[in-house]
C-alpha cells in the first residue's frame, strides 16, 4: 500500500466513525421503564392509572433533598400485596417498596424522598389478583437533591 | 447522634381494632455512591436497605429502600391493633449495620 492510498483510507475511516450515530436511549423514560420491568416484571404501559390511590406530594418542592410524600388508598388492604414508589427522572428511579399484609389495616405509607429534578412521582400497587394500579403526581423541583 | 439511632413513636394506648400510626426517624446519611467534588475520590454508598416492622414478633411489613430516601429517613406506616403488645422495627444498612427499636402499645 502506498502512502497516498493509506492516507485516503484512514481519512475515510475517521470520517465514517464520527458519522456513526450514537444510539443512546433517552435518559428519563427508558430508565424508568427498564427499572419497572426489572422490579415488577410488567411493562409500564400495562399499568392502569387509578383514582383509588391518593398520592400526596407538594406541587413545588423547596428542596429536592427532602420531598414529603404520602400514599393512601381506599382499596381494602386484603386485596393489596405490595407498594412501590418511583421517581421518573432520578438516576435510580426506584425509591422504595413495601410488602403489606392485612395487619396493616389500610394502605398507608408516608416518607421523605430525594428528587434530582422536576418529574413525576409514581405509586404503584400490586393487587392480590395480579393486576397493577398506579397514581402519578408531578412535583416541580427548584434545587435538585441528588448526590 | 450516631448512625443508626432510631426514634420510634406509637400511641401509648388505643382502642382494640383501631388503626394506629407507627412513625419513625432513623439517623442515617443515606448517601449514594458518588465522586467527592473536592478530591475526586470515589465515596462508597452508605444507606439503609431494609426495614422490617414487627408486632409481637410477627412480621407485618417489610420495606426495601435505596439511596432515594432522604437523609435521616422519616417513615410512617399503619398497624391495626388487635391486642396489646410490642411494636418493633429492625433495620439494616449496606455496610452490615443492624439495629432495632421497640415500643409498647396498650389495647383498651
Amino acid at each position: 500500500m502506498d502512502r497516498r492510498k493509506f492516507l485516503s483510507l484512514t481519512a475515510a475511516a475517521v470520517v465514517g466513525l464520527s458519522l456513526v450515530p450514537t444510539f443512546k436511549p433517552a435518559f428519563g423514560a427508558t430508565k424508568l421503564e427498564e427499572e419497572i420491568q426489572k422490579r415488577l416484571g410488567v411493562q409500564l404501559s400495562q399499568i392502569k392509572e387509578s383514582a383509588d390511590i391518593k398520592l400526596t406530594a407538594p406541587t413545588i418542592a423547596e428542596s429536592g433533598a427532602n420531598v414529603p410524600i404520602t400514599v393512601e388508598s381506599s382499596i381494602p388492604i386484603e386485596q393489596v400485596e405490595h407498594l412501590w414508589i418511583f421517581v421518573d427522572k432520578n438516576p435510580v428511579p426506584w425509591i422504595a417498596d413495601v410488602k403489606l399484609t392485612p395487619m396493616n389495616g389500610q394502605v398507608f405509607l408516608s416518607t421523605r424522598i430525594k428528587m434530582g429534578e422536576t418529574s413525576n412521582v409514581r405509586a404503584i400497587l400490586k393487587l392480590k389478583d395480579g393486576s397493577y394500579v398506579m397514581a402519578t403526581k408531578e412535583v416541580k423541583v427548584t434545587a435538585g437533591g441528588c448526590g | 447522634m450516631s448512625v443508626g439511632t432510631g426514634i420510634l413513636r406509637v400511641p401509648k394506648e388505643a382502642k382494640k381494632g383501631e388503626i394506629i400510626r407507627v412513625q419513625m426517624v432513623i439517623t442515617h446519611p443515606m448517601t449514594p455512591a458518588r465522586k467527592d467534588p473536592q478530591t475526586g475520590q470515589e465515596v462508597p454508598a452508605h444507606h439503609l436497605t431494609k426495614l422490617d416492622l414487627l408486632f409481637n414478633d410477627k412480621l407485618l411489613s417489610s420495606m426495601n429502600m435505596g439511596a432515594g430516601i432522604s437523609a435521616n429517613p422519616f417513615i410512617a406506616i399503619t398497624l391495626k391493633l388487635e391486642d396489646s403488645g410490642v411494636v418493633k422495627i429492625v433495620y439494616e444498612d449496606n455496610k452490615g449495620g443492624k439495629w432495632e427499636k421497640s415500643a409498647e402499645v396498650k389495647a383498651l
